[in-house]
């Protein structure tokens, strides 16, 4: 670490090296801290957690009780010990709040002004923040398991929305109605996820076992089907791809949106190249997956080599993206956990459950190292005051 | 039957200790080196209780680095090893198998070891160790891996059970358990496959479980079982013709009819006589002709090892006893082939304990 210090120092190292060495050891130290804490609001399962990618300070979490509450991570407290506070939460009292369980919250990627949330009872809300009322509805005939906005879009303000039916709808927040469909799949969608690199590149997961890439601009359909043997191409084929051995639950590309990942109820996650949709091949081995909906799971970003956490269960598993290799289980939720997130700011992972709890996974620290001068103190007790009896068993 | 026990305690303990480094901080502590490159020359051993006469298993030890040779079993290097059975007794025999470092100090059991090792490498800090002489056989692979994987467990598939008429399959899920990185395994075998010198093939019981055929054998089998029959003019076209230009597990229509010149009676010939199977409408797998009946027995087979370690009290066995029970007559094709299966498959969870391996059942 101090070579890194000087090296940069002396110009002989870029400082992004730096950066991302520390970053690692950072995430390689993920714990569960006594003195962080997220504050317990939900009475239901937390089903979703986001955090703002502006400052990364405030996060959403929605639940199957419908609530959704806002935290401020930051700890602006001098102490150590801190618990992350809700600011503001749409609890049951709230007129507009959602009548079902809430399964996805988003932040409006450009500012913390507006979010959107989408919940099982056929609707899409988009809320102002400082106001905390709705600002527009989105009505869809089937519950809906999955929304995603465009992080870096600026062209377009469209909202990718799965349903129970197999019609991936795109809604647009400029004019407040539905604008697209993308007709493909066969079942219900159950992740959708836009990709951080390209304005219009859009992935769909499906319980028919199929992840198509789509160009919304395009009106004949989808790009690619992924298919995890990797067989020859052509169209009469594309019925039989199929990404998973059952329903593709997750969907999350790496930050910089080369590579998808995807997770299926055949208990497998596999890597794919986003350009051509090639199968990379990288074995995780076993990740147990039972969920019913979708899986939310995260990828961190800044690390020299980048980690995926994935719900396994109830722990997280920790696996490097490129080469397969699991890292360790975070052990600390009683029952199923439903969603992570990492916020990549402080290297830190917030992971949502059944049990109603959030908990805030923090790199540990250095330990400190111990003091020399404990031979010193024995002999700053006066003689006068030093008891003459001994504290062992025998007499005398 | 001896002699798989070091395959299967190397590849389980190098892919247990990736999988669940935490494990090691309660009682196992026999070293307190913290070795941090598996393949490394003397590394510190610890004497395993009883002797295991591995003859034959030489060129695979080779690759642990400089190995004393057989028969020392008396002597140990290294001050920091503690025996934990009389040192002067012969017939103890060394392995390479718990070569693993455990976390020694108080720090590291906080975090769990593996990523604590893994941190001074992230800043670059490298231990590099010098690899002893790696003896390896052209014909079996280099050791450790897919190749000598495969064809270590094509030894182990009853050949006699079919009357030589299936040629020896063998599980991807079972180089798994062998090969202890998935990543780098299913990397070889998909070069294998490309070079022409095995098989995939997917066995109707299960969409993940692809069965591992030798090419040579597969030609020569399918021969002789198509001999004589009317489809066999159709199946020898299909030999010579797609299986060295195609090395995928499925074939399509068009690609049967334009780029192999198959006529619709020729694929059914194909399909009868077991060649291929339906896929969807359109589309088929590459099959083993008579493979039901291994398929049965595998199935079934298994179902009954998965119920010993089911049965037993904590639904756990160790692997030696488990491997020493009478097999029951449901498993035709021998306890050692399930069991690596059912390792790589991860259908059951390998525990290193002082006596040995331990499979427990996952608990979901």
């Amino acid at each position: 670490m101090l070579g890194f210090l000087s090296a940069r120092q002396t110009g002989l190292e870029d400082p992004l090296r730096l950066r991302r060495a520390e970053s690692t050891r950072r995430v390689l130290g993920l714990e569960l801290n006594k003195d962080r804490d997220v504050e317990r609001i939900h009475g239901g399962g937390i089903n979703t957690l986001d955090i703002e990618p502006v400052e990364g300070r405030y996060m959403l979490s929605g639940g199957s009780d419908g609530v959704i509450v806002l935290y401020d991570l930051e700890n602006s407290s001098r102490q150590s010990y801190y618990t992350c506070k809700a600011v503001c939460s749409i609890g049951r009292d709230h007129p507009d709040v959602h009548r079902y369980s809430v399964e996805t919250v988003q932040w409006y990627p450009h500012d913390t002004g507006m979010f959107t949330s989408s919940s099982f009872d056929k609707t899409l809300k988009v809320w102002d923040t400082n106001t905390l009322q709705t600002a527009d509805v989105f009505n869809f005939e089937e519950t809906v398991y999955s929304h995603h906005m465009s992080p870096v879009s600026t062209k377009h303000c469209l909202v990718a929305v799965g349903t129970r039916g197999p019609k991936v709808q795109l809604c647009d927040l400029k004019s407040g109605s539905c604008s697209h469909i993308l007709q493909g799949h066969r079942q219900e969608i159950l992740a959708v996820s836009w990709s951080p690199r390209y304005d219009y590149i859009l992935a769909t997961a499906s319980a028919d076992s199929r992840v198509k890439l789509w160009d919304v601009r395009r009106a004949s359909g989808y790009l690619i089907t992924l298919d995890q043997h990797n067989g020859k191409k052509s169209q009469a084929v594309e019925s039989a791809n199929t990404a998973h051995n059952g329903k593709v639950n997750g969907l999350c590309f790496t930050s910089d949106g080369l590579h998808l990942l995807t997770v299926g109820t055949d208990n497998r996650m596999r890597l794919w190249n986003s350009s051509n949709g090639e199968n990379t091949l990288v074995n995780y081995g076993k990740v147990c997956n039972n969920s019913k909906k979708g899986l939310k799971f995260t990828v961190s970003c800044g690390c020299s080599s980048e980690f995926v956490f994935v719900p396994y269960g109830s722990t997280i598993a920790v696996y490097t993206v490129y080469s397969g290799e699991q890292i360790t289980m975070l052990k600390g939720h009683y029952k199923t956990v439903d969603c992570c997130v990492f916020q990549s700011n402080f290297q830190e992972l917030y992971s949502g459950s059944r049990d109603c709890n959030i908990l805030a996974w923090v790199p540990s620290l250095y330990e400190p190292v111990p003091d020399d001068d404990e031979t010193t103190t024995k002999s700053q007790l006066n003689p006068a005051f030093e008891d003459a009896w001994s504290s062992s068993d025998e007499e005398g | 039957m001896q002699k798989w026990f070091s395959a299967f305690d190397d590849a389980i303990i190098q892919r247990q200790w990736r999988a669940n480094p935490s494990r090691g901080g309660g009682g196992v502590s026999f070293t307190k080196e913290v070795d941090t490159n598996v393949a490394t020359g003397a590394p510190p051993r610890r004497q395993r209780v009883p002797g295991r006469a591995c003859p034959w298993r030489e060129p695979i030890r080779g690759r642990r680095g400089a190995r004393p040779g057989g028969g020392d079993a008396g002597g140990t290097p290294g001050e920091t090893v503690r025996h934990c059975s009389a040192p002067e007794d012969p017939i103890f025999r060394f392995s390479s198998l718990h070569s693993y470092p455990f976390p020694g100090t108080i720090k590291s059991r906080d975090m769990s070891w593996k990523r604590h090792h893994l941190i001074p490498e992230t800043f670059g800090v490298k231990r590099r160790r010098k690899r002893g002489p790696v003896e390896s056989d052209p014909l079996r692979g280099e050791p450790g891996s897919a190749r000598a994987a495969v064809s270590e467990l094509m030894q182990l598939f009853p050949r006699g059970l079919f009357e030589d008429a299936l040629p020896p399959i063998v599980l991807r899920s079972q180089v798994y358990s062998l090969v202890p990185d998935r990543t780098v395994a299913d990397r070889q075998l998909k070069e294998l496959q490309e070079q022409g010198e095995i098989r995939i093939v997917q066995l109707g019981f299960d969409l993940d479980a692809h069965g591992i055929i030798f090419t040579e054998d597969y030609r020569t089998r399918v021969l002789k079982a198509c001999d004589g029959r009317p489809y066999a003019g159709a199946v020898q076209k299909f030999l010579a013709s797609v299986l060295p230009a195609c090395g995928d597990l499925s074939f399509q229509q068009d690609q049967m009819t334009q780029t192999f010149g198959f006529r619709d009676s020729e694929i059914t010939h194909l399909v009868n006589a077991g060649v291929l199977t339906v896929r969807d409408a359109g589309s088929w797998w590459l099959a083993v002709p008579g493979a039901g009946r291994f398929i049965k027995y595998f199935v079934k087979g298994r179902q009954a090892v998965l119920g010993m370690v089911r049965k037993a009290k904590y639904r756990e066995l160790l692997l030696s006893e488990l491997l020493g029970r009478r097999a029951p007559v449901v498993v035709r094709l021998g306890l050692t082939y399930h069991v690596h299966d059912l390792i790589g498959a991860q259908l059951v969870d390998c525990i290193s304990t002082t006596s040995g391996t331990l499979l427990r059942l996952p608990e979901t």
